[in-house]
């Protein structure tokens, strides 16, 4: 004789990663590491960003690579050698609270300030996971239409700092800086939204600055 | 494409379950979803079909639940509900209905929750 049971799970897949994004978080809490989620649309700079802040901050800084395949972006932070720790994604649009958790445990946080965890190029699905990082920086540029923000509001609405690149070819590809950053500013009034040309090296100070002072104003 | 990584968190959250209830089949699964989740319903569907074969989870219905978004307003102090536009449906994040600011938390709207399943099993 069978019997039909109901069963209640309330599992939210969501809160398991939030918990496990808590985690992360203490875990880098107590090494005193600061660490910054790096989201941004493919091609907007993020890699050349994380690269030059490397290379012009003080800090001692350790980056997490995330992508589809990370051999390629974690192979260009590896030359100035720093802690690196490659996470391929696979099929998979984003890094979760799950992944960084094992990339952590790669990671010497005894040798590190500032943790970079570059993103999966994407401003749709990342949104949906928290990786336990204490700012969410994302960095799209001009070249991806200055449309971006309004079609992405999600992402933006949850930002502790935008970053608007490539402004020194805004009017080659026809678009307005300044309609991204009233978009930006409209979504989420309190953001800090830089722009910058990484080629030239416009607003990279300002970057450096801006992340400081949230790291300053957590303390 | 993270319906799949979500579809097949689903499964294995209902097969676990189900295993530890000595379930000899499932009849029907509830999930929750929220609307400001990235997630595609139609395309969540399409994936637990495809995950579901050749488990116990094969015969069942899968009941998607949308939940809806409500808002709190840090300025006015406003709970509740917001209006919903489907031609710019984000709004709704941006805005409270009730003062205009904008300096609101999302209270729910962000879920993909495993709610419940209907199991047989032996008396």
């Amino acid at each position: 004789m069978h019997k039909i049971a109901d069963v209640e799970i309330q599992h939210d897949i969501m809160v398991a990663n939030k918990k496990l994004a808590q985690r992360n978080q203490r875990i880098l809490d107590k090494a005193n590491v600061f660490s910054v989620d790096v989201l941004g649309a493919i091609g907007s700079g993020k890699t050349s960003l994380i690269e030059l802040l490397i290379k012009k901050s003080d800090e001692k800084i350790g980056v997490i690579a995330g992508d589809v395949i990370s051999k390629f972006d974690a192979g260009r932070f590896q030359q100035y050698n720093i802690p690196v720790v490659g996470l391929n994604t696979g099929k998979e649009c984003h890094l979760d609270a799950h992944l960084v958790e094992h990339a952590i445990e790669d990671m010497p946080l005894d040798e590190i300030d500032t943790l970079y965890i570059e993103n999966v190029g994407n401003l749709i699905c990342p949104v949906d996971f928290d990786l336990g990082s204490h700012m969410r920086m994302v960095v799209i540029s001009v070249s991806e239409g200055d449309d971006t923000v309004e079609k992405h509001p999600l992402i933006f609405k949850d930002a502790d700092l935008v970053v608007i690149n490539k402004i020194d070819i805004a009017d080659a590809v026809g678009a307005d800086a300044e309609k991204m950053v009233n978009d930006a500013k409209y979504l989420n009034p309190d953001v800090k939204i830089i722009k910058s040309s990484l080629k030239t090296g416009e607003g990279l100070n300002e970057i450096i600055e801006a992340i400081k002072d949230f790291r300053n104003n957590l303390c | 494409m993270h319906e799949l990584s979500m579809a097949d968190a689903i499964v294995k959250t209902v097969l676990d379950v189900a295993e530890k209830n000595q379930a000899e089949e499932i009849l029907e699964v509830t999930i929750e979803v929220g609307k400001l989740t990235m997630l595609n319903p139609e395309q969540l569907r399409f994936l637990l079909d495809v995950l579901k074969e050749n488990t116990l989870l094969e015969g069942a219905e899968i009941i998607i639940e949308e939940i809806s978004v409500e808002i709190k307003c840090l300025s006015c102090g406003y709970t509740g509900s917001t209006n919903l536009d489907d031609s710019d449906h984000y709004l709704m994040i941006v805005k409270c209905p009730e003062c205009d600011e904008r300096n609101l938390e999302i209270v729910t709207g962000q879920e993909c929750n495993v709610k419940n399943i209907r199991i047989e099993k032996p008396e």
